[in-house]
């Protein structure tokens, strides 16, 4: 069962001042500082896309279907952290009855009827919906990608801005050769590092793996272990603000995707924008005026290197 | 374990990779070829190898022990889970 993890009241109070809403269900919203805060975060990133690796943007929708997650077994390794968009069934005698029953019980439970079948997951991780929407596609250079969604994840425990069910992630993404997805990552670290250091974060890259369910069953966690592959920039000792992730052919090959007549390699970067808002306000306190400026940040390396990263 | 047993050791991981690479030259699979970064081997070898390791070893491998590098190379799965002359196994 899900629990929320206590913030310090102090703390709590103090971001709600400057724009946090958090619900009981482990969702937060945002508004002011806080909310543009997020907003200088995300156009950084996507600074660091587009000047970085000229890397088109797409959105995608809340949902994907479960049969293309199912291509790379997301449900197997991952069923405790999947949340499913569910619907009544549309009959009319279905809807009468959810109407005429309490709809929501006291305890705000719904109390549903018929339901629909279900064929949709909610985006676990942004950059999903990327391979298959690249789906059989046969690469003559390597293509990179960006994207930015709001993913949901379920979590033993809950806490504000470093925990929670839904959450926003932004996501830089290459499909190549195998020595392309290795540079890219290469280079997107390197870049993040000089960005942390301009926005005065200190961050610590760590060896992880995913959060398989039954890891020790898994063969892919397995290799995560033997050959790491997950590397994480960790603020304050245990909180993961980014990772830059090789998944060499996995997504190539389920997803059809070849560069070079081989199954395309691939690799992304990620960033949890309400991460990053922690460890900003964490490392400067709660003054929005003492707040570094993301976005100003990343145009000012971008204009010190002409412009020229590519 | 002795020299014997660690070669037939040796050549039953090698002939095993090679079962799953039927394009390989065997001339390109050197002892310290590394198996996954070359990706010769994946994850979805996994299962197998370590049934493969158990057998040639004759007792179970602990995989929660594994860690990076363990499966980096014939040798080095040679040294650590067969021979067990490489002290690394229990870091």
């Amino acid at each position: 069962m899900t629990s929320l993890r206590e913030m310090a009241p102090d703390r709590l109070a103090e971001l709600r001042r400057v724009g946090l809403s958090w619900r009981s269900s482990g969702q937060a919203s945002l508004h002011g500082p806080l909310l543009r805060l997020a907003e200088s975060l995300d156009r950084a990133f996507r600074l660091l896309a587009t000047a970085g690796w000229d890397a088109e943007e797409e959105r995608h929708p809340a949902s994907l279907p479960a049969e293309l997650l199912q291509r790379v077994h997301y449900l197997h390794s991952f069923p405790h952290q999947a949340t499913f968009p569910v619907r009544l069934q549309p009959d009319e005698a279905n809807l009468d009855e959810f109407r005429r029953g309490p709809v929501v019980d006291p305890d705000g439970h719904l109390v549903l009827t018929q339901l629909a079948p279900t064929r949709d997951v909610l985006t676990p991780a942004a950059c999903h919906h990327l391979y298959a929407q690249h789906e059989s596609s046969a690469l003559d250079a390597p293509l990179y990608l960006t994207t930015r969604n709001t993913c949901f994840r379920n979590e033993p425990y809950y806490e504000p801005l470093r925990r929670q069910w839904s959450f926003t992630m932004r996501e830089i993404v290459c499909l190549g050769s195998r020595s392309e997805a290795i540079g890219f990552l290469d280079r997107g670290r390197s870049t993040v590092d000089t960005l942390l250091k301009h926005l005065g974060l200190d961050v610590d890259w760590c060896v992880a793996t995913d959060p398989f369910f039954r890891p020790l069953e898994s063969p892919q966690y397995l290799m995560q272990r033997l050959e790491p592959t997950k590397h994480e920039a960790v603020y304050g000792g245990d909180l993961a603000i980014g990772s830059a992730n090789l998944h060499h052919e996995h997504f190539g090959e389920n997803y059809s995707i070849s560069r070079a007549g081989e199954p395309a390699h691939s690799a992304c970067l990620a960033f949890g924008i309400e991460r990053w808002l922690f460890a900003v306000v964490d490392r400067y306190g709660v003054q929005p005026e003492s707040w570094p400026d993301p976005a100003s940040t990343m145009q000012q390396m971008v204009s010190a290197t002409g412009g020229q990263w590519r | 374990m002795s020299s014997d047993g660690a070669a037939t050791a040796r050549t039953a991981l090698r002939e095993w990779i090679l079962t799953k690479n039927r394009d390989l030259d065997q001339r390109q699979l050197a002892d310290d070829t590394p198996l996954f970064a070359q990706r010769y081997l994946r994850s979805v070898h996994l299962p197998e190898l370590i049934l493969l390791v158990e057998r040639l070893r004759g007792q179970p491998v602990d995989v929660s022990d594994l860690t990076a590098g363990h499966f980096r190379d014939i040798h080095t799965i040679v040294d650590l889970f067969i021979t067990g002359t490489n002290d690394s196994e229990s870091t």
